[in-house]
Formats: structure tokens, C-alpha cells, sequence
């Protein structure tokens, strides 16, 4: 591969409009045998390169820094309509034809939103690169938004609500435990919307929030896998570089008000079985704690040999399941723990049982051969990430979009690899107390 | 036993498959779900080594594991970090022909597999699909849910999980797959020195009679309370691996419903908005299993969505593809094959599904010529004589009061019957 500031050379020579200029911005090691390369266009928009050439695949994504935090009430779901919107007509492609293409090339297409980001990828031959550059910046800055678009996809998005959230017991709790752990911050409203507000959107809103963000200076490109990046960086030039950028507002920032009492929400449902969901305020995924409780979560709910899997699912018998995140938000989200609780049991019996098992935590610690287990768990779940084209890419433009740099996945397992028991120890002390926690508590609801 | 490697130095991890032609379809009849028990007690690994201290070495490792039954084969997978692949290696060959099978360890495992049949009641896919496959094939044993009934679990004890295993697992024919950052002799030289020094055995498939259609279009309600959105499969009978058609089958299934740009997909999706998705698959084992259509309407519109896709299938089977279609179907087919490839792990699993599935290797091998040679002519005569439009299982996941009247009102249906959800 050409020296990139010399690419980037090379690529300028004779173009003259500002948008359509690339500068280099960095390259840093992915991995021992990897380079992202970090490059920007006159418009904003950036682009991370990662050539890999273990497959004949290609990745593509594009990732715009915008996702349910950006809406407000009575607007709640613009962010996740506008992902299925953007596979719709554009003013150069008729409604359908952009699958069309993606398909017959062999692309896999999709995308997905959540709270602070909204992100498209394709995963195709490696052949398949510039019809992905064209179709992805057509639709950067081509959309039409019409009343038929716009009235069909918020059906499908209110049935996408039905199956997800009002007919799913674990939807409905996931939704119920953000409503009630978040006061203020945008974070409390689910991304895929209240039903009366994805009913309520007009053509108006869509274009509205198409126009605030939809531009290239709101995201990045990551193409990771087998391709000459001189051809892809100059194609790129040649779609994108007419495409101007938007004025972004800044991001608000909202504090939320510490939680001072346990909160507990009760919701029967038809269901044959108990369930519990748990949620204690974590902090920000860029947070320095955040590798400590990522390795407490991996102590307790990571496989089999974890300690709330042995003690409520082998020993008591009183789970069938648990499993426990820390949500990746660009501001402080929550630990969630979730309990698929087996019939009979009460749900005060796996709440004291949890409790116990985090202050046994708390006062003694993990072992250190439990530590090296969990780190060697975390390490595992790290190159299970790295497979793929598509995978790397994701890891890439996830990092990127929350703490603004690509190459972060690693420096997290390194991260994770530092953490010593007394980290462990004080983390679970700090964050991990009854009393700032949120409960959700499912009861079979009796005919 | 055969060894087969897949070597990648892409990254350092090793993915190990130790697998056997041998599955649920083995189970006896009031038995079913005993081939999955005996794989899962399996999995709580050999004599000499407490369950717990056996989780405990593995997740040391930095390894997973699992035990996956289907109705044809049983498949050991473990993913490892590459230093100690060594190690996870002489583990599993104690799990695999040492196993504990504990009497205590079972009574645990039996009531978690009491559990998991309450809890599935939760996931209303999960109940059509098997209630689907259950009015499909009637008393076949393709009907048989892998996990088995509550009635069936509780008939079964240790000495027959035992028993099961000595006659068809530890001394089955067995095939080792290692993938990953290892070369082809080190590989070898590892399971040699770790794995029993059998010659290979052969092992007869479980002979199953051929499937039969249920004459006329029969419609089941899954009744479950408080159902906002419905799942609805409708389909029959499918293909055999080894039909000559069956790669016709798969391009004209392909064109109908296998992807997003599809008639399926766009009339029910993007036209509609009915459903957030619909497909048709069509699936193939040694005699004909199912082909079926897929989607999630609302309630309110479901009757009319089962209406719209019986229209659609009638269209396709009578009218049959164009030739835009076929050629677009085969493009897809072809160009996105790579994907079934990308990774060392996908690449041993093509092997091993040649071994322990019957899967011709000229399928693997000549896919794209295969795709490729299948004309339009081919494509609708194997569509019209495998996919019938007059005999037909349809199953809805609803609140059967809110949907009885309309599913009964769809075209040719001979008999609506309603099941309780919790008795799937």
C-alpha cells in the first residue's frame, strides 16, 4: 500500500472543490498485523480504512453520530424510523431498487439504531465496493421523503413495536427499566419510540431530522477487508466530495440526578414464569471504571462456571437463565442483570441471593486465578469480534462514534488485562448498592 | 474417526467440532428429547472431574463450549485461545469417551429441561414453529421437537441416557474438525495423541420413512392471551437432499421469498407494512422436509395477510418465476456464497456437513455451477411438482377469539383446530 500522505497526494491533484479534498489524518496499529488508516474529506466526513485480506469480503459501514438521545418528546423513534426510511427511494434510485442492487451484488444489507448512534453497513464480495460507495452516498443526501414512504414504513415500524416490545416479556422490561431509572435524561425514552408518538410522525418531522442529521460531517465511514484502497478513496472523492456538510447543534448534555432510593416497578404479564430485571446506574462506556465492572460482570454472569449462573441456576435452582451488560453509552447508562426466574419461585428469594453473592464480592474479592479466567473469557469474546470483515469494521465505527478512536477495542483489552481484584472490589462498592438500583419484577399474570 | 483441518493464521483462536451422525431421530417413540439429555449430560463432563471443576478448566481455558443436537447429528463445538488448544483438546476427549453421566447430575439436568419447556411458552416463534412442524408431519418422526414433551422427559431416566450413549455415541463414528491458527500436522499429531486410537466406524443413518402430506389446507390456532402481533408459517412439504431438483428448488424459492427484494418480502413489507418481515425457506434432509412461508401481522390484519400469501404461493407455483427473477435469484445466490466461506469455522463446517448430512460434495464444491445451470423451464417444473398449493398446514400465534372467524373464512381451508398454547 502507497504511503497514505503520498495517496492522499496524489488523490488532490487537480481537484479544486474544497469538499472533495482529502487530508490524512492518522494510522495506527490494529492488532499485530493490521493498519486503520484515518482520512478526512473537505465536507467533514470522516474515513477508516482497515485492508485485511483473510477473505474476499468487503464492509462497509457508515455510522452517524445521531440515535434516540437526539429526539425529544412526542417525537421519540424519529431516529429508528429514519433507519428503515433510508432504504427507501432516492432521487436517483426508485423505491426498492437500492435492495435490488445490494442483492444481486451479494451484499447483505442492514443497519441498526440505539441511543447515541444510528449505523448502515453492507457486507459483500470484494467486488462489490463502488456500487456501495455510490448507493451509500446517494442516499447521504437523496432521499425522498413522501407521504407513502414515510405512511408504510411507520406501519411496519409499529408492527416491528408489537413483536419487540408489547407482545415480548423481556422488551416490555427493558423499556419499563429505562422509563423508571432515567428522570431526565433522553436515555428514559426507548429507541424504537412510544406507540402514539411513531403513529404521530409527519413527512415534515422526517425531513426535518434528515436535513439536522444526515450529512457527512455527522459520521464516519469504516471499509475493513479485501480492497485497494487507492481505487475505494478516489471513488469516494468522486461520490461524496460534492455533498456538502450541515450545521450540527451541539450534542445537549443532561445530567441525571443521582439515585438516591431502590425503585421497583411490578408488571403482570402473560407469562408462564417469573422474571427480574435489574438496573444500577453504570458510568459511561469511555469511563475508567467501566473495564473494572466489565470484568465483575464477566465474574458473575460470563458461562457456566460464573458465580450467579452456579449459585442460581445449578446450586438453588431457582434461575433458568441469568445474564448481565453494561449498557456502551456515550453518557453514564446502566448495568442491567437479567433473571429468567423458574416456576415457583419467588422473586425475593434471587433478589436476597444476588445481594449476597455482590457483597461476598465486595468483602473478599475475586481470587486471582478467577480474575485470570475472566480476562481469558474476555479475551476469547474479543477475537470472536475480530472474524469477520464485518466484524472488525463494526468494532471500528462502534469505537469511533462513542469515544472517538477506532483502534480503542484493543486498548479496552488492555484494559481489561490491568484490572486487579481490589478494582474489582471498589467497583462493585461504588456502583453496585440496593439503593440506587432500579427493579423491574414480572409476575405471571393469572387468567 | 476422521480428522479434518481448516488452517488460518488470521487470528489466534482454534475452533474444535467433534461430531456424529447421530440425533434426535434416534429417539424412541415416548421418549422424545433424549438424544439432546444425553448430549447435555455430556456436556457436564467426565468421570473424575466434578461438573463444577470441569466448567471451572474450560472457562480457564479461555474456552467455550457446546453440545448441539439436531435431529441428524450431534455436534461437540468448542472455540479456544490458541495457547491452549492443547489442553481444551485432552479435556473434551475424556467428556466425549469418559463421560460422567451422573445419576444426580441428571435429576438437576431433567428438571432445567422441565424448566426450559415452561419458559419456551414465552417465545411465540418458537411455539409455531414446532406446532407447525407437529401438523406437518403428523406422526413422522420429522415431528418430534428435539427438546422433547414434558411427558417425555419425565419418562426418561439415567440408565437410558446411558444406554444411548453406548450404543450410538461412544462408539459412533465420529468425525474431528479443527479450524483456526493451527497447521494440518499439528493438528493431527494433537488428536493422535489425545483422541482414542479407533479406526474409523461407520454409522448407519436412522432410517425414517418417507413424509406425506396431509390432504387439504388445515389451519391450527396456537391460542395465547393478549396477542397484539400474530406469527403465521403456512407451508408443506419440501425437498430431499438428494433430489435431482432441488437445486432448481432452491434458485425458484430463492426468487419467491429468499431475500428482501423479493415478491414476498415487498407485497407483505414495503407495500403493506404488515409485517416487520416475511421469507419462505425451504429446507431438505433425506426424505422431504418442509418448505414454509414466515411473517408477523398484527392481529387485526393477519387473516388478510394469510389470504395475500396464499395468493402470492398460488401465483408463483401456477405462473412460476420470470426470467429477471431467476436471473436476479441466481446472482444473489452466487455472488453472496462467499459469505459461507469467510471464516476457517465455515469452511470445516462445509466439510462436515458432507460427512454427517449426505450432502453430495459436488454441492459444496460446484455450487455456483450448479446455481448457475438451472433454467427458467427447471426452476417452475420443480416448483410445481414439489410445492403444493392445495395441501397446506397454516399455523397463526394469536388470541384465537380475535382470529377464528377470519382464518376460517380463507380459501379451501378444511378444518380450523385451536390449541392452547401451553399444551404445544
Amino acid at each position: 500500500m502507497a504511503a497514505p500522505d503520498v495517496l492522499v497526494e496524489r488523490l488532490n491533484r487537480g481537484v479544486r472543490k474544497r469538499n472533495a479534498r482529502w487530508t490524512f489524518v492518522s494510522e495506527q496499529a490494529f492488532g499485530e498485523a493490521l493498519e486503520l488508516r484515518r482520512f478526512r474529506l473537505g465536507n467533514g466526513l470522516a474515513v477508516l480504512t482497515l485492508v485485511d485480506r483473510a477473505a474476499p469480503t468487503i464492509s462497509y459501514h457508515t455510522w452517524f453520530r445521531v440515535g434516540s438521545r437526539d429526539e425529544r418528546p412526542g417525537k421519540t423513534g424519529l431516529a429508528h424510523l429514519f433507519e428503515h426510511l433510508m432504504f427507501n427511494e432516492t432521487r436517483s434510485h426508485a423505491l426498492g431498487e437500492f435492495d435490488r442492487l445490494m442483492e444481486r451484488a451479494g451484499a447483505e444489507a442492514n443497519a441498526a439504531t440505539w441511543t447515541d448512534w444510528t449505523f448502515f453497513y453492507e457486507n459483500a464480495p470484494r467486488g462489490a465496493l463502488p456500487l456501495l460507495i455510490e448507493l451509500e452516498a446517494d442516499r447521504m443526501s437523496n432521499l425522498v421523503l413522501r407521504v407513502p414512504q414515510v405512511t408504510s414504513e411507520k406501519e411496519v415500524v409499529a408492527n416491528e413495536r408489537k413483536l419487540r416490545v408489547e407482545d415480548d416479556v423481556e422488551g416490555k422490561a427493558l423499556e419499563l427499566l429505562y422509563a423508571n431509572a432515567f428522570r431526565r435524561h433522553p436515555y428514559r425514552w426507548p429507541t424504537i419510540g412510544w406507540m402514539e408518538d411513531i403513529r404521530g410522525f409527519t413527512v415534515r418531522d422526517c425531513r426535518d431530522f434528515y436535513r439536522a442529521h444526515y450529512a457527512p460531517n455527522n459520521a464516519t465511514v469504516v471499509i475493513a477487508g479485501d480492497f485497494d484502497e487507492k481505487k475505494a478513496l478516489a471513488s469516494m472523492q468522486e461520490h461524496y466530495g460534492g455533498l456538502s456538510g450541515t450545521r450540527l447543534r451541539p450534542k445537549k448534555r443532561v445530567k441525571e440526578p443521582s439515585q438516591r432510593a431502590e425503585r421497583v416497578v411490578h408488571f403482570p404479564a402473560p407469562t408462564p414464569t417469573p422474571k427480574l430485571l435489574v438496573g444500577y446506574p453504570a458510568p459511561a462506556f469511555s469511563h475508567p471504571d467501566t473495564a473494572a465492572l466489565v470484568v465483575a460482570n464477566e465474574l458473575l454472569f460470563g458461562g457456566r462456571s460464573s458465580r450467579l449462573h452456579r449459585l442460581l441456576c445449578v446450586d438453588r435452582e431457582v434461575a433458568l437463565s441469568v445474564r448481565g451488560s453494561i449498557s456502551p453509552f456515550v453518557d453514564p447508562g446502566l448495568y442491567e442483570m437479567w433473571f429468567a426466574i423458574r416456576e415457583g419461585t419467588k422473586i425475593q428469594r434471587v433478589i436476597a441471593l444476588l445481594d449476597k453473592e455482590l457483597r461476598r464480592l465486595e468483602s473478599r474479592g475475586p481470587a486471582a486465578t478467577e480474575l485470570e479466567k475472566a480476562i481469558n473469557q474476555l479475551e476469547l469474546s474479543f477475537l470472536h469480534t475480530m472474524e469477520t470483515a464485518g466484524g472488525k469494521a463494526e468494532q471500528v465505527g462502534f469505537h469511533e462514534t462513542v469515544v472517538h478512536d477506532g483502534a480503542a477495542v484493543f486498548k479496552r483489552l488492555a484494559s481489561y488485562r490491568q484490572v486487579t481484584a481490589e478494582d474489582v472490589r471498589r467497583a462493585v462498592v461504588k456502583y453496585l448498592r440496593p439503593f440506587r438500583r432500579t427493579r423491574v419484577e414480572i409476575t405471571p399474570k393469572t387468567p | 474417526m476422521k480428522v479434518f483441518v481448516e488452517s488460518s493464521d488470521v487470528l489466534p483462536l482454534v475452533d474444535v467440532e467433534i461430531a456424529l451422525p447421530v440425533g434426535s431421530l434416534r429417539d424412541p417413540a415416548g421418549r422424545e428429547g433424549l438424544a439432546q439429555l444425553t448430549g447435555q449430560l455430556m456436556r457436564f463432563g467426565p468421570r473424575g472431574l466434578s461438573r463444577e471443576r470441569f466448567e471451572e478448566r474450560l472457562a480457564h481455558l479461555g474456552a467455550r463450549l457446546s453440545v448441539e443436537v439436531s435431529m441428524r447429528t450431534t455436534r461437540i463445538r468448542a472455540t479456544v485461545l490458541r495457547r491452549n488448544l492443547e489442553p481444551l483438546l485432552a479435556l473434551l476427549a475424556r467428556m466425549v469417551w469418559e463421560p460422567a453421566l451422573r445419576g444426580r447430575d441428571f435429576a438437576k439436568l431433567k428438571r432445567q429441561a422441565q424448566a426450559s419447556l415452561v419458559a419456551r411458552l414465552d417465545d411465540d416463534q418458537t411455539l409455531g414453529a414446532i406446532c407447525f412442524r407437529e401438523a406437518l408431519f403428523g406422526t413422522h418422526p420429522y415431528s418430534r421437537p428435539l427438546s422433547g414433551h414434558p411427558e417425555s422427559i419425565a419418562r426418561i431416566g439415567v440408565d437410558q441416557v446411558e444406554d444411548f450413549y453406548s450404543r450410538h455415541v461412544g462408539h459412533g463414528a465420529f468425525f474431528v474438525g479443527i479450524a483456526g491458527d493451527v497447521i494440518d500436522a499439528e493438528a493431527r499429531a494433537m488428536i493422535a495423541s489425545v483422541f482414542p486410537a479407533a479406526g474409523h466406524r461407520t454409522s448407519r443413518s436412522a432410517e425414517v420413512p418417507p413424509t406425506r402430506a396431509r390432504p387439504g389446507r388445515h389451519v391450527v390456532i396456537v391460542d395465547k392471551p393478549e396477542r397484539a402481533q400474530t406469527q403465521l408459517f403456512i407451508g408443506t412439504l419440501g425437498a430431499r437432499t438428494r433430489d435431482r431438483d432441488l437445486f432448481p428448488l432452491i434458485v425458484s424459492n430463492t426468487a419467491f421469498g429468499g431475500t428482501f427484494s423479493s415478491p414476498l418480502m415487498q407485497q407483505v413489507r414495503a407495500v403493506r407494512g404488515w409485517s416487520y418481515g416475511a421469507y419462505s425457506r425451504l429446507l431438505h434432509s433425506t426424505q422431504r422436509d418442509a418448505w414454509y412461508m414466515w411473517s408477523a401481522p398484527a392481529a387485526e390484519y393477519s387473516a388478510e395477510c394469510a389470504a395475500l400469501q396464499l395468493e402470492l404461493l398460488e401465483r408463483w407455483v401456477e405462473r412460476g418465476i420470470t426470467r429477471a427473477e431467476l436471473g436476479f435469484a441466481q446472482r444473489y445466490l452466487i455472488n453472496s456464497h462467499c459469505f459461507d466461506r469467510d471464516t476457517p469455522a465455515k469452511r470445516l463446517e462445509a466439510k462436515l456437513d458432507i460427512e454427517l448430512l449426505g450432502i453430495p460434495r459436488s454441492y459444496i464444491e460446484k455450487h455456483d455451477e450448479l446455481v448457475a445451470g438451472v433454467d427458467r423451464q427447471r426452476a417452475n417444473d420443480s416448483t410445481r411438482a414439489r410445492i403444493s398449493t392445495r395441501d397446506l398446514i397454516i399455523v397463526v400465534v394469536a388470541t384465537a377469539n380475535d382470529v377464528v372467524a377470519s382464518f376460517e373464512a380463507l380459501p379451501g381451508v378444511q378444518s380450523v383446530e385451536i390449541l392452547p398454547f401451553d399444551e404445544v
